[in-house]
């Protein structure tokens, strides 16, 4: 393939970043490539607390693997910032390291939950760095003295009603760990997609209404060292039991039942330990208008479809039964209150690629080197989903690349190769609408204003 | 791209009217060529009984490409009847894999009952990527990457789906 049909494409963007960076770039990724495993010789990832605005293209001409690389690369920077110990601010902590101060709230918890912005009746969310009052169901927890960082979890589906009903073409079901607990979810934004919710009224139907135009985000831009829209989606399962808090990294949350998700379902609150399983970042960048899809789940979640279950115990399968059914949601009726529920037995249906698993273990080194028992040691990268032509003008979700992609705890029942069926974060995020119709950018959560 | 992967898709685009950038992106997750390929090569040695004639429909094809013809001029030459009828059926094939994302099967008339094709998707995938629904500035049945209220606004010229608009 010659420069210029290079140069011709859409691709322009991938191949022009390549050209600048030049070859005497180190390129980490292709290192690990070229290789069985890490090599110690290698040097370590660095860990910093910077968050990455944009990829670093490391191979001229780039490729489908390379840039797929240069994507995990970008992921694992971007988790490494945003677990970084923060400030009381929610700024990085730089006096310490990632997997320091293990209990201390990391930055991505100063986030706005989506409940504390699409509020009842429209009304406008209190400002950045303000305290979200807790539902009133909460009222006899001390919220004044609620530990730092604690998460309002309200969520036990990846999608509440609301987008069940308007904008999904699914019901994903509700994920059951291994104490016969509900998996809680919550999504967070950061500071530039909630200035750009609140800036454009955006948090109420009236608003949106009003606004009358296709959202559109601001994005990463490399060039004015701005950092653009992100956000968090999480999955947490309860600590005790079959899961021990020294595996997980854990916070504390107000475990909040909505009557509001399902019938039948009592209101009720309790503050409780709960670990981290499933972790989804979106980011806008300049040039991933489609936004970059990054999730990381916990090493001991699930095992593979067709390989050997190695594990003894997982976070949520169970080797030894032998006729629990397969990525199924729970039957109805879906009650989180209720005491127990079956387990759900959940499979990864897409392997890991050899890739990401080298690159996952160059990253453990770097997290063992800096803080031997660091929690942070417990999670890998699935993947990363990114636009292979973003500046398409006949697929604007950009021909995604993996064309799927899921995480067992927040796509836990979607998982698979079937388009319009499986998951794939920007195929899916492409549909997402604001609640008068208009295009939401990729981001569903401007459905919940009232 | 192996050479034999190269002509197949300079012969592919040249019988199908679409850029070659199209059926062959540069950054190409979905990869739909390298289903085709394999699936053409069984599926016409097995229907022709000869296990060479790929190879020498793509040997045509590399021969007239080097001579520097234009798309049109190797079109022809590929669908020459002279190039015997395996061949040419081979060729008409191919155009109706890509368009479809479908294989078809000649019935010759028999008695009352007139000649038919039918056709037999290929794969999900095959499915989705059919260029006719490119072709119809359109999408399939049930596959849409288009956003919400998209009916009410004119589509991408067909130049930007076939690639051919000089970009």
């Amino acid at each position: 393939m010659t420069l210029e049909r290079l140069c011709s494409t859409a691709h322009r963007n991938y191949l022009t970043r390549a050209l600048l960076c030049g070859l005497g770039v180190f390129s980490f990724a292709q290192g690990l490539m070229a290789q069985d495993k890490p090599a110690t010789t290698q040097p370590l990832p660095v860990l910093t607390p910077q968050v990455p605005l944009e990829i670093t293209v490391t191979k001229k001409p780039p490729t489908l693997a390379s840039l797929q690389d240069d994507f995990d690369v970008f992921s694992w920077q971007t988790f490494i910032a945003l677990n970084w110990p923060a400030n009381s601010d929610g700024t990085p902590d730089t006096n310490l390291t990632i997997g320091q101060a293990p209990n201390d709230p990391v930055v991505w918890q100063s986030y706005r939950e989506s409940r504390s912005i699409f509020l009842p009746d429209g009304a406008t969310p209190a400002p950045w760095g303000e305290e979200t009052p807790p539902p009133a169901v909460c009222k006899n927890i001390d919220a004044k003295h609620l530990p730092a960082g604690t998460l309002r979890l309200t969520q036990v589906g990846k999608t509440p009603n609301v987008l069940d009903e308007s904008g999904e073409p699914f019901k994903t079901g509700p994920l059951i760990d291994q104490n016969g607990q509900y998996t809680r979810f919550s999504i967070m934004t950061n500071q530039a997609m909630f200035t750009y919710i609140v800036n454009n009224k955006l948090y109420s139907k009236q608003g949106q209404k009003l606004f009358n135009a296709d959202a559109n985000f601001p994005a990463s831009d490399a060039t004015k060292q701005q950092l653009g829209s992100i956000m968090i989606k999480t999955a947490w399962v309860k600590m005790g039991g079959k899961y021990d808090p020294s595996k997980f990294y854990t916070t504390y949350a107000l475990v909040y039942d909505n009557p509001d998700e399902e019938p039948g379902v009592k209101p009720s609150c309790v503050l409780e330990q709960v670990g981290l399983v499933g972790f989804h970042i979106g980011h806008k960048t300049q040039d991933e208008p489609q936004w970059v899809w990054s999730t990381f789940e916990h090493v001991d979640n699930v095992p593979t479809k067709g390989q050997a279950a190695t594990l003894a115990a997982y976070n949520f399968f169970d080797p030894h039964c032998k006729n629990c059914a397969v990525n199924q949601p729970p039957p109805r009726p879906w009650n989180p209150g209720n005491r127990y529920t079956k387990p759900s037995q959940v499979e990864r249906v897409i392997p890991i690629t050899t890739e990401a698993q080298q690159l996952n273990a160059a990253y453990h080194q770097a997290l063992a080197a800096a803080v031997p028992d660091s929690v942070w040691l417990n999670y890998e990268l699935v993947s990363t989903q990114w636009p292979t032509d973003a500046q398409s003008k006949t697929d604007p979700t950009g021909v995604p690349a993996p064309s799927f992609l899921a995480n067992a705890t927040l796509e836990s029942y979607i998982q698979g190769h079937v388009k319009q069926t499986s998951s794939s974060c920007m195929a899916c995020h492409n549909n997402a609408t604001t609640t008068n119709g208009n295009f939401s950018d990729f981001t569903y959560l401007l459905q919940r204003a009232q | 791209m192996s050479s034999e992967m190269d002509n197949f898709i300079g012969l592919s685009a040249v019988l199908t009217g679409f850029n070659k950038s199209v059926l062959s992106p540069f950054l190409d997750p979905v990869d739909i060529k390298s289903e085709y390929l394999p699936f053409f090569k069984q599926k016409i040695a097995q229907e022709s009984g000869n296990p060479n004639l790929v190879g020498q429909i793509l040997e045509k094809y590399s021969s007239l490409s080097a001579q520097g013809l234009t798309p049109q001029q190797i079109g022809a030459a590929m669908l020459d009847p002279g190039n015997g009828a395996d061949f040419v059926l081979a060729c008409r094939k191919l155009i109706f894999m890509w368009y479809s994302g479908a294989w078809p099967t000649l019935i010759p008339a028999n008695g009352s009952t007139p000649a038919s094709t039918v056709s037999d998707m290929i794969s999900a995938k095959s499915y989705t990527t059919g260029l006719v629904w490119q072709v119809m500035q359109s999408h399939p049945m049930g596959d849409s990457n288009y956003r919400y209220g998209y009916w009410a606004k004119a589509p991408a010229s067909l130049s930007d789906y076939t690639g051919n608009g000089g970009k």
